[in-house]
């Protein structure tokens, strides 16, 4: 005998690669999205700050916008800025 | 005793009587009662009505006139009952076993039961007549005595007490007949009149038969002949059809009449009704029967209306008609008749106007309904199973139900059919649920406010509940055209709940309609067009809610909540979405709007998200390949199975939205592992920082494997696929060692492993010395049995490590292999013979085989041993008999 795979579809899932599980603002995972978000992924991406922390995108800006001086990061109180 | 009579009447005249006067009046009162007799005996008529009449004188002059009345009368009773009824009534004797068992349909005895009863009849008309007669010659005799006596004042009062004697006879008359009147004459009359209808109905339906026709007329031939002279015996019958035919009704219609009137000359008048009556309900009930039938795809309605305008209603206006002029010219007692039988006013009075003959259209036609109905209730259950064909009968059922109102009767007919013969244990889930969707399709043209709809639907809700696959099979009814039914053929592709969204668009558009009309014109309107509850609405359950019913909310009620409807719909989404090897998803799409529609948007959020990944997926997997740097290098490599990147496409889901999936992993092959691994590092290049994980059980591969004498394609999951493309190198594997290649446990392989055993590509094997499998690679069609005797021992394997797997499989290899020792008496046995049939086979195993391994199994077994044999094509069977081939 002699086989050939002539297609191949294959499922793969995809995920944040970010230490934690979750969120820790809104405590929604990461792999899906913010409570103001309906499609996980592109739409509601994560971002890490300069104290390696991840959150959601608008959670963290929600957050820093509510903040009147200087934001801070919710989970270390460093002083919050993007990571690069 | 006389005297004690007169003594009463006249008190006064007493006094006065010597006994001279006693007895000439004793003399009177004899030759009175003689000629009385000899007048109702019929002797000598003429003298003995003057010495009649000169008797009756003399004793009115004593006064004993009410004494003269009174014998008399009962004169003409007993001779009445002597001569008249008895006589009358043995003219029936002889029917008498025939009218009770009513099944004779012999036309012959038929034929004579008419002409006896016309005949009694026309006798004891004659005796009554002849009677009436005496009786007023009798009247005569009193008024002329009583004008001698009294002065003219007293004429105006004896008038009315003439027509009080005579109706007084006719009370005699009948309660005479009716006191001795035999069980079955009731019968026959029915019987007559049904004979006389159907003759009727068939010359009014005999337009469309030509040859039925001149049955038809034969009949009628023979009926002339019977009664009418011969009047219609010589006339030419194919000239002038149509006027012979009219003339035929009309002579039947009059024979008929004046048995009707006859009868009720003799104070049967509402027996008489009653017997044509109850013929023409038969009629119309067996005319309704044929009509109605088992076919459901027509109304039939139209077509018994009609005919019951055509005969009855034709009938019964001529008979009517009959029987007012002959009332009119004929009976002097016009005005007794309807203080003897109330019944009959509606006949003189249908004679001017039809309100008798609307009263019976009306009994008629709601007769027919009835039976109409009850037809259709009774086999609710079949038209239903073909509803949208058989639409035409529910509307039929419809327009009966309104005019009757015995909706309960539908309900409980229909409940009980569904109990005996959809919720069973044999009916199939889907059959249940396309019966309830029916159901609720049809009875909501019935009724639309779903109230019988309710009682109906409960207990198929309560059944469906009880079962497991209720929701699955719901759901592939909603998402699926064909309902996950495969008997369903046609309706394709075109789901449940597509149509129940096309009837949806209609019913809102009336609303839309309605809502923008609102002004208080189109309001009163629809106030006015409200209409109670029916009375047999539940009270409980809200009255306004009902007013639209909605189909999937009474599916999604049998579930109990919609949450769960919509999770199994997600799980079998997933199983849909995950199985596609191209991301062509137009039609759950369709389908997922069409949900969001019933089921809101927000509890479809999660199917929406997976619909989505594979909008993505696509996207993202065109974005990978366009962008990736690889050399194919890998085809290089391994030569044989060439899979470069095109051929790869993946699905990439967000996994927290979708069902639970179950993770196995498995060792994919080198090539497609480092195509894998690239794919995902690309991804992890392009979508920063976000990473693949693969599910390596899932997805479908597509295989094309070539062997010596075919090449087959298959589409397959990855397990499959990696477990066949093992034996690529290598013809034969353990299950163990397989197991451990592929990376699954062996119960695992197992079970996926009897993919390809089934579609014959591998053969599964036994050792002999281990209970371990052999998996042999089938290399072409041919050799399969030659596989299984010769690998058997090649492979050295590992012992006792599956056990409890199949134990069933292994008792039939073992007797498989016990009786292979047989094998070679059976060859000898037919080398001998030539050919033996099984049960002498197994009769000589028996007798031989009794030393080392002695026979000792069933003839089943021998039996599934020799077509073992058979199929290896060592043995032949021709006609239950077993023989060698050659």
């Amino acid at each position: 005998m002699f086989g050939v795979q002539k297609e191949w579809h294959a499922v793969a899932s995809w995920t944040w690669n970010a230490q934690d599980e979750t969120c820790g603002i809104c405590r929604m995972a990461f792999d899906g999205c913010c409570p103001d978000c309906k499609l996980p992924g592109d739409d509601c991406p994560l971002i890490w700050g300069a104290c390696n922390h991840a959150f959601h995108l608008h959670c963290i800006l929600k957050w820093v916008n509510s903040q009147t001086s200087q934001a801070h990061c919710p989970m270390c109180r460093r002083e919050w800025q993007f990571k690069g | 005793m006389e005297e004690s009579t007169s003594f009463f009447c006249n008190l006064g005249v007493l006094d006065s009587l010597s006994d001279d006067g006693v007895q000439e009046i004793l003399n009177t009162y004899a030759q009175f009662s003689a000629a009385t007799q000899a007048l109702l005996n019929g002797i000598g008529r003429l003298s003995l009505r003057s010495e009649f009449v000169a008797h009756v004188q003399s004793l009115c002059k004593h006064g004993l006139e009410s004494l003269i009345l009174n014998h008399f009368l009962r004169s003409l009773q007993e001779n009445f009952e002597i001569n008249g009824a008895s006589e009358f009534w043995r003219h029936f004797d002889a029917y008498e076993n025939i009218a009770i068992l009513n099944t004779s349909n012999l036309p012959h005895s038929e034929e004579e039961v008419r002409e006896v009863l016309c005949k009694a009849l026309e006798e004891i008309s004659s005796k009554k007549k002849c009677q009436e007669e005496f009786l007023s010659i009798l009247v005569h005799a009193l008024q002329s005595s009583r004008y001698d006596l009294m002065e003219k004042g007293r004429q105006y009062d004896s008038e009315t007490e003439v027509v009080r004697l005579f109706a007084k006879y006719q009370l005699l008359v009948s309660s005479v007949l009716m006191a001795t009147l035999p069980r079955h004459f009731p019968d026959l009359l029915h019987w007559y009149f049904k004979g006389k209808l159907e003759e009727l109905s068939a010359i009014m339906a005999g337009e469309l038969n030509e040859d039925y026709k001149f049955q038809c007329k034969d009949d009628m031939e023979l009926d002339g002949k019977g009664r009418i002279s011969s009047k219609s015996g010589q006339k030419d019958f194919n000239e002038c059809y149509q006027l012979e035919k009219f003339s035929n009704i009309d002579k039947l219609v009059k024979s008929i009449g004046k048995v009707v009137l006859d009868l009720r000359n003799l104070g049967f008048t509402s027996m008489a009704e009653d017997a044509y009556a109850s013929a023409i309900f038969s009629l119309l009930k067996a005319k309704v029967d044929s009509l109605a039938d088992d076919d459901y795809r027509s109304s039939v309605l139209e077509p018994i209306k009609e005919w019951i305008k055509a005969v009855p209603l034709h009938f019964l206006h001529s008979l009517l008609a009959y029987l007012g002029n002959s009332a009119g010219n004929n009976s002097p007692f016009h005005s007794l008749k309807s203080s003897l039988a109330p019944c009959a006013s509606s006949f003189n009075s249908g004679v001017d106007t039809p309100e008798g003959l609307i009263r019976w259209q009306s009994r008629l036609e709601y007769f027919a309904y009835e039976t109409l109905q009850d037809l259709r209730i009774a086999k609710l259950f079949e038209i239903i199973v073909d509803y949208p064909d058989s639409s035409p009968a529910i509307e039929d059922l419809k327009q009966c139900l309104e005019y009757t109102g015995q909706h309960s009767k539908l309900v409980e007919s229909f409940i009980s059919a569904l109990r005996y013969r959809l919720l069973t244990a044999g009916a199939s889930t889907n059959d249940i649920l396309h019966q309830y969707v029916s159901t609720i399709k049809a009875l909501r043209t019935i009724d639309s406010a779903g109230v019988f709809l309710e009682a109906v639907g409960e207990p198929i809700r309560e059944y469906l509940r009880g079962r497991k696959d209720t929701i699955k099979c719901i759901v592939t009814m909603l998402t699926d055209g064909t309902g996950g039914n495969s008997n369903v053929s046609g309706n394709t592709g075109d789901s449940l709940l597509e149509e129940l969204n096309r009837d949806e668009e209609g019913q809102e558009n009336v609303g839309i309609d309605d809502d923008f009309h609102a002004d208080d014109k189109q309001a009163w309107i629809n106030a006015s067009r409200w209409e109670p509850d029916p009375v047999e609405a539940d009270p409980l359950k809200g009255g306004r809610t009902r007013r639209k019913v909605d189909i999937l909310g009474m599916l999604v009620s049998i579930i109990g909540s919609k949450d769960q409807l919509v999770n199994e719909y997600r799980v079998m989404l997933a199983e849909k979405l995950l199985n596609k090897s191209d991301y062509d998803i137009d039609s759950e799409i369709r389908t997922l709007e069409l949900l969001k529609i019933h089921f809101g948007e927000s509890s479809m959020q999660k199917c929406e998200i997976m619909l989505n990944d594979l909008i993505d997926s696509k996207r993202t997997n065109s974005n990978i390949k366009a962008t990736i740097n690889l050399p194919s290098q890998t085809a290089v490599d391994l030569k044989e199975s060439v899979i470069s990147m095109n051929d790869l496409d993946a699905t990439i889901i967000s996994s927290n939205f979708w069902p639970p999936i179950q993770d196995e992993n498995i060792n994919l092959p080198a090539s497609v592992d480092h195509l894998l691994t690239d794919y995902a590092q690309r991804f992890n290049e392009i979508k920063t920082p976000r990473k693949l994980q693969w599910k390596k059980n899932l997805g479908t591969v597509k295989l094309e494997l070539q062997f010596e004498d075919r090449e087959l394609q298959f589409s397959v999951a990855p397990v499959h696929a990696v477990i066949i493309m093992q034996f690529q190198h290598k013809k034969s594997w353990s299950a163990r060692s397989l197991a451990a290649a592929v990376g699954v446990p062996v119960d695992v392989l197992s079970r996926r492993i009897n993919f390809w055993v089934n579609k014959g590509i591998l053969s599964e094997s036994r050792t002999a010395d281990s209970t371990d499998h052999v998996y042999v690679l089938v290399e072409s069609m041919i050799d399969t049995s030659k596989n299984v005797s010769n690998n058997g021992n090649n492979e050295d394997l590992m012992v006792g490590e599956d056990e409890g797997e199949g134990s069933v499989a292994s008792v039939e290899d073992q007797i498989r292999k016990e009786m292979t020792v047989y094998e070679k008496f059976i060859l000898g046995m037919l080398t001998n013979f030539g050919s033996m049939a099984l049960d002498r086979i197994h009769n000589t195993l028996k007798m031989f085989c009794v030393a080392d391994p002695s026979y000792d199994k069933s003839i089943q077994q021998l039996q599934s041993f020799l077509s073992g044999l058979v199929s290896e094509e060592k043995l032949e069977l021709r006609d239950g008999m077993y023989l060698l081939k050659k």
